[in-house]
């Protein structure tokens, strides 16, 4: 073994390849993760409707190997395990000394710096699962938490999702920059070693005299109680969630809408649920119906009382949706028009007039052109379409 | 005994004279039964009254009124020129078609009659409609 070309780390192969030092499992976690935080990022940041449920799908998915992670930190081989890497917060500022003096030694596993690193990502991969959660059954009424979560804590929820994403983003670029400046100084390719396991430098020898690992006690993976482990979590786990998303949701009516309010909303345009407006506005809508957006809707008295009373028993007041919460806020200039609300603008902000105008659409005022859920008060990102120009 | 049977014979003569003007070939009883309840009125209203007239209806329907909303002069403005094509109101939302021929269920509840000549007459003509002009444009839709 030609000891100059080759590092000199404790378990190097006869064939001078390096000691094996990430085992398959924490490589496939890794670079699953790339890939996952990745999607999660940037279906996040360009928050596109039909790119929801890829953000809900990916983000379960990396529920699931934060779980992976967390039972492979006791069972895997010994770089995985949090016993080998986990330091004190003084240990990790020693370590951060020594680096910007040049004394550090070098490390076969994570260092104490990169070892933070993972306890932080790991922590705010949490945070962000559960936030995320929170979002989902709070403002959208769906998912595990969708009947415990009002809108009010939902919202709250996002603001944390978001300030912690951002901060992933922070650490994620952190952590590269971490990796290619630990990779100059002790001149092991960091990077290639997350891909074949290996760890050799081309720097001959160098700090091999200041090596300084702590967990010299190898220990083998154990990948058959990894996996009942897990097996038993996701099971319990998922059985919970499935449970809790069969709950009644508080917030959220299911009656279908009484035939008389379709029948006679729906002769002049699309009906609308009753959860966007409040009682206040139904009210004076139906008081109005002479002169109804310049229209004259009036109905027969017995009618319009009936009509008035279940706006008035279902109306935004009696929900906890998103549309009962955005679109509560009458506009000053036309009080009546759900249109006009500033919750209202700012969610279609994105949508262009010609958008609206559109034969297919007919207008702003025809919700279920593009939310085949609108009816039911829902309007869920997934069930957002806008129909392609029709031929006249 | 007079008084009924006077309403009676009233009756049968404007049923008789509507049915000799073929305005309601191919109409169903419900039709001519609303029909007949606003000969009825137009008859107390107007003891000279001889009937409806599908050709003044037609003239009605496609007439530009000043009297209405600028923006709906004329009942050709949602409902089309075309009675056995759909129509479109003022929200984008289609309108059945209003021939009875091509919509059967036109003219059958005197109480949809009833609200869309109220809404409507207000904002086409600017006024309520008369019972004759009413029925000459029940008429009018019937025979087409």
């Amino acid at each position: 073994m030609d000891m100059t070309d080759n590092a000199t780390w404790a378990g190097a192969d006869e064939r001078g390849r390096g000691a094996k030092v990430w085992d398959l499992g924490i490589r496939l976690f890794h670079w699953s993760l790339v890939l996952l935080v990745s999607v999660a990022v940037v279906s996040g940041l360009l928050g596109w409707p039909s790119l929801f449920d890829v953000h809900l799908i990916v983000g379960t998915a990396i529920a699931v190997l934060v779980v992976y992670r967390l039972v492979w930190g006791f069972t895997g081989s010994t770089y995985a395990r949090f016993a080998s890497f986990i330091s004190s917060p003084l240990a990790t500022l020693r370590h951060l000394r020594e680096v910007v003096s040049g004394t550090a030694p070098t490390h076969t596993g994570h260092n104490p710096a990169g070892a933070a690193m993972i306890v932080g990502l790991l922590l705010a991969l949490v945070v962000l699962v559960v936030s995320g959660a929170v979002v989902l059954g709070g403002i959208f009424k769906e998912g595990p938490l969708a009947s415990f979560a009002g809108y009010a804590t939902g919202r709250a929820a996002k603001e944390m999702h978001e300030l912690v994403s951002y901060a992933v983003i922070g650490l994620v670029a952190l952590h590269v920059l971490g990796t290619l400046f630990e990779s100059r100084r002790t001149g092991v390719d960091l990077v290639r070693s997350m891909i074949h396991g290996r760890k050799s430098s081309h720097k001959a020898g160098q700090n091999a005299s200041q090596h300084d690992d702590t967990s010299s006690v190898e220990r083998g993976a154990r990948p058959l109680l990894a996996t009942g482990l897990i097996a038993v979590i996701l099971v319990s786990l998922g059985a919970l969630v499935v449970h809790a998303s069969r709950l009644p949701v508080p917030g959220v009516r299911n009656a279908p809408l009484p035939d008389l309010y379709v029948s006679e909303c729906k002769a002049c345009h699309a009906v609308h649920s009753p959860s966007i407006a409040p009682a206040a506005t139904w009210h004076a809508i139906i008081a109005g119906l002479d002169d109804h957006f310049g229209e004259n809707a009036s109905l027969d008295p017995a009618v319009a009382a009936e009509l008035a009373r279940y706006l008035r028993q279902n109306s935004a007041e009696h929900w906890d949706t998103k549309a009962a919460n955005r679109f509560t806020a009458a506009s000053e200039i036309a009080p009546l028009r759900i249109t006009a609300t500033e919750g209202w603008r700012r969610l279609h902000r994105t949508v262009s007039d010609s958008d609206f105008t559109r034969r297919s659409v007919g207008g702003r005022l025809n919700c279920t052109a593009c939310h085949s859920d609108a009816e039911q008060g829902r309007f869920a990102p997934r069930n957002i379409n806008i129909p392609e120009e029709t031929t006249p | 005994m007079t008084h009924v049977f006077r309403i009676r014979l009233a009756g049968a003569l404007l049923l008789l004279g509507t049915a000799t003007s073929a305005v309601l070939a191919g109409t169903g009883p419900a039709q001519q039964a609303i029909i007949a309840n606003f000969a009825a009125q137009a008859k107390a209203a107007d003891p000279t009254f001889s009937g409806f007239s599908a050709q003044r209806g037609e003239a009605f329907f496609h007439a530009r009124h000043a009297g209405g909303k600028p923006d709906t002069p004329t009942c050709t403005t949602c409902h089309t020129t075309n009675l056995k094509a759909p129509g479109k109101t003022r929200a984008g939302k289609e309108i059945a078609p209003m021939a009875v021929s091509a919509n059967p269920k036109r003219i059958t509840d005197p109480a949809e009659v009833a609200k869309w000549f109220r809404r409507n007459c207000k904002d086409v003509v600017g006024r309520e409609c008369t019972v004759s002009e009413k029925g000459d444009v029940l008429a009018y839709l019937a025979s087409q």
